[in-house]
């Protein structure tokens, strides 16, 4: 019983100091801090950088002939 | 780089401490006021939260203090239920843990998705500041139908896409149905048991300005990149942006574009369909919708559009499946008759301006989803109670607004900067009067013209370039919505509403109406910035309107780089 009752707080306690720690994120922007300085121009540089098809190079004649008349 | 401890000091005091005012620091300490303002929050006046800013980013020295309940259901209920919802929901659409897969991979191949929607958070904290009580809670239950819906559509986007499936055409990817994003989902409701469909642009281009509006400038430029003119609304350059970078997803093998909102959308369709290079309907409305004499086209362009999807796909439209999706959509536009109701009429209508706005648009272009459902019996809930027991859900209105014409995507939160800071309650807007049509399922003639007429009543067409007689339909609205004032959009590169700004300005005169202009170029934060459009009003309430501000510190501040 001491036991279980030992684990109980444990967990109790590890809870509540991940809500604890959530709230500071929460109340302190971190997530928009860590999104906005560290995220974001990571991703900007990633997607700057990125290889991409050259879409213009499609040719205008490329397209199937599509069927003119849908009338119902 | 060799960084100092006053370095380190001065980067903590500018991205953590709140500065005060000379006066303010020699105040003598008041406990009872500190444990009342803990416990109660600020009241308006005393908020200052344009002092909450970090420079120029809009991000936070810390979040806003609204009390112990506001901010534990703010902390609880909004942002970690919101989070932990994103996660639910993308392992939800995507089909268990392998969801989260698909969702990094798409995060690492798209801009729109890893630049923009990671912030989703923010677009909560900027819609919803100041906001306490039941309109905080009712506003960002919007908000959550907003991001789930936004899930479902990208997740079944990467599941579908080519580009991230090694070129494979899976069968998701047989299954869904590519549509422009002005294409209403309502046309599609005969195969929602079979297929689904998603809209094109929606997520890459429009939701995504709203949450983040650097990611769109990309795709602006990129079109202009390759002699595409600069002068045409600036949404249809961003959305053919996107093809001339090559960062939409491939997810269809057919595409049905439209010329909604306005003839520009002619171009991207005609852009789109030599990009995709694959069968696709285009599926016009006339301009002058009303005419009586272009219903009988109108239909048939629907029925042409149907008769597309069935050859395409092999799959007969299900009647059935109709009439089961459009009378549950008409239950969404019966409780919206009665938020009206409620806005219109009573000072206890619990959802702010942007989100009435967002919500609106984005579930009657969507089409009938059960997240609407849900989100509007929470809604409901909250409504009820307002009313029931009448809270007055926004006791600093000075002013109740109507804005007219489109919005500027980049500041759709102008409305709630507005009335924490002068007290102008923006009731209703344009968009969220567009769709205004119950759709009959009793007949099949019957479906067909409600749906057609459903289809021309889209955004932009209905009120903004559809004719004269709609456009000036606001002073109707104006009196409706009981509203003092209007916040007319100058949307700068609209033609079709630039055409017709003098008959306003004679209108406004002669009616001796409060209206104030809001010049913007729709999604690019660079012709009208945010600032200018706070100056805009500002100017407007102190010389016009000769009143003082509720909160001073939101007068003027720098959000030049904020999201």
């Amino acid at each position: 019983m001491k036991t279980i009752g030992k684990v109980f707080f444990k967990i109790l306690g590890i809870a509540a100091l991940i809500y604890g720690i959530l709230f500071a994120v929460f109340y302190w922007d971190l997530d928009g801090k860590f999104l906005y300085y560290i995220w974001e121009p990571m991703m900007i540089k990633r997607f700057d950088n990125m290889e991409r098809k050259d879409a213009t190079a499609m040719p205008y004649s490329m397209k199937e002939s599509v069927e003119a008349d849908f009338e119902a | 780089m060799k960084i100092s401890l006053s370095d380190i000091k001065a980067k903590y005091r500018e991205l953590f401490v709140v500065e005060k005012s000379p006066e303010e620091a020699n105040k003598p300490k008041d406990i009872k006021k500190m444990a009342s303002d803990f416990w109660n929050g600020k009241p308006h006046e005393e908020r200052r939260l344009g002092d909450l800013y970090v420079g120029n980013t809009g991000l936070y020295k810390h979040r806003e203090w609204r009390g112990v309940k506001d901010t534990m259901y703010y902390f609880n209920m909004i942002w970690l239920y919101n989070y932990a919802h994103m996660v639910s929901d993308i392992m939800k659409y995507g089909h268990g843990p392998k969801g989260v897969v698909t969702f990094a991979k798409g995060t690492m191949r798209y801009r729109w998705m890893g630049q923009t929607y990671l912030t989703v958070m923010h677009w909560f904290d900027r819609g919803l500041e100041g906001t306490r009580g039941e309109a905080m809670k009712a506003s960002a239950w919007h908000y959550r139908g907003m991001v789930s819906e936004t899930i479902r559509q990208f997740m079944r986007m990467f599941e579908a896409d080519k580009k991230l499936n090694g070129g494979e055409e899976n069968e998701t990817w047989k299954k869904t149905i590519a549509h422009n994003e002005t294409l209403s989902g309502n046309i599609f409701y005969g195969w929602r048991d079979q297929l689904d469909d998603v809209a094109l642009e929606m997520i890459p281009y429009f939701v995504s300005v709203h949450v983040n509006n650097h990611t769109v400038l990309n795709y602006i430029d990129a079109a202009q990149s390759i002699g595409l003119p600069a002068d045409p609304c600036p949404m249809c350059q961003a959305e053919y942006g996107l093809f001339v970078q090559d960062d939409y997803p491939d997810y269809s093998p057919v595409m049905l574009t439209t010329n909604e909102a306005c003839d520009g959308s002619v171009a991207t369709s005609v852009l789109q369909d030599w990009f995709l290079n694959r069968p696709l309907y285009a599926m016009p409305q006339p301009m002058r919708y009303d005419d009586p004499l272009v219903q009988k086209h109108c239909q048939k362009e629907i029925e042409g559009a149907w008769k597309f999807v069935e050859e395409n796909f092999g799959i007969k439209m299900d009647w059935d499946q109709y009439v089961k999706h459009a009378q549950s959509f008409n239950k969404l536009t019966e409780f919206e008759w009665e938020k009206w109701d409620v806005a219109a009429n009573t000072p206890y209508y619990p959802i702010n301006g942007v989100a009435q706005a967002l919500y609106r648009i984005y579930y009657s272009q969507d089409g009938d989803r059960p997240i609407w459902h849900e989100m509007d019996e929470h809604v409901r809930r909250i409504m009820n109670k307002t009313v029931k027991n009448k809270i007055v859900t926004f006791p600093k209105t000075r002013h109740r607004a109507i804005a007219w014409s489109c919005a500027p995507l980049y500041y759709s939160n102008w409305c709630t900067w507005a009335y924490n800071c002068w007290g102008i309650n923006c009731v209703i807007n344009m968009d969220s009067l567009m769709f205004d049509q119950y759709l009959r399922t009793d007949t099949y003639e019957h479906a067909l013209e409600d749906l057609s007429w459903f289809n021309e009543k889209a955004p932009m067409r209905a009120m903004a370039v559809g004719g004269h007689e709609h456009i000036l339909s606001l002073f109707d609205y104006m009196e409706r919505f009981n509203c003092d004032m209007v916040i007319m959009y100058d949307q700068l590169q609209c033609k079709g509403m630039q055409g017709i700004h003098g008959v306003f300005e004679d209108e406004f005169r002669k009616r001796n109406i409060h209206a104030i202009w809001v010049p913007h170029a729709l999604p690019d934060k660079r012709t009208v910035s945010r600032a200018e459009i706070r100056d805009i009003i500002n100017d407007y309430m102190f010389t016009v309107m000769r009143e003082e501000p509720l909160d001073p510190s939101l007068l003027d501040f720098d959000d030049s780089m904020s999201w």
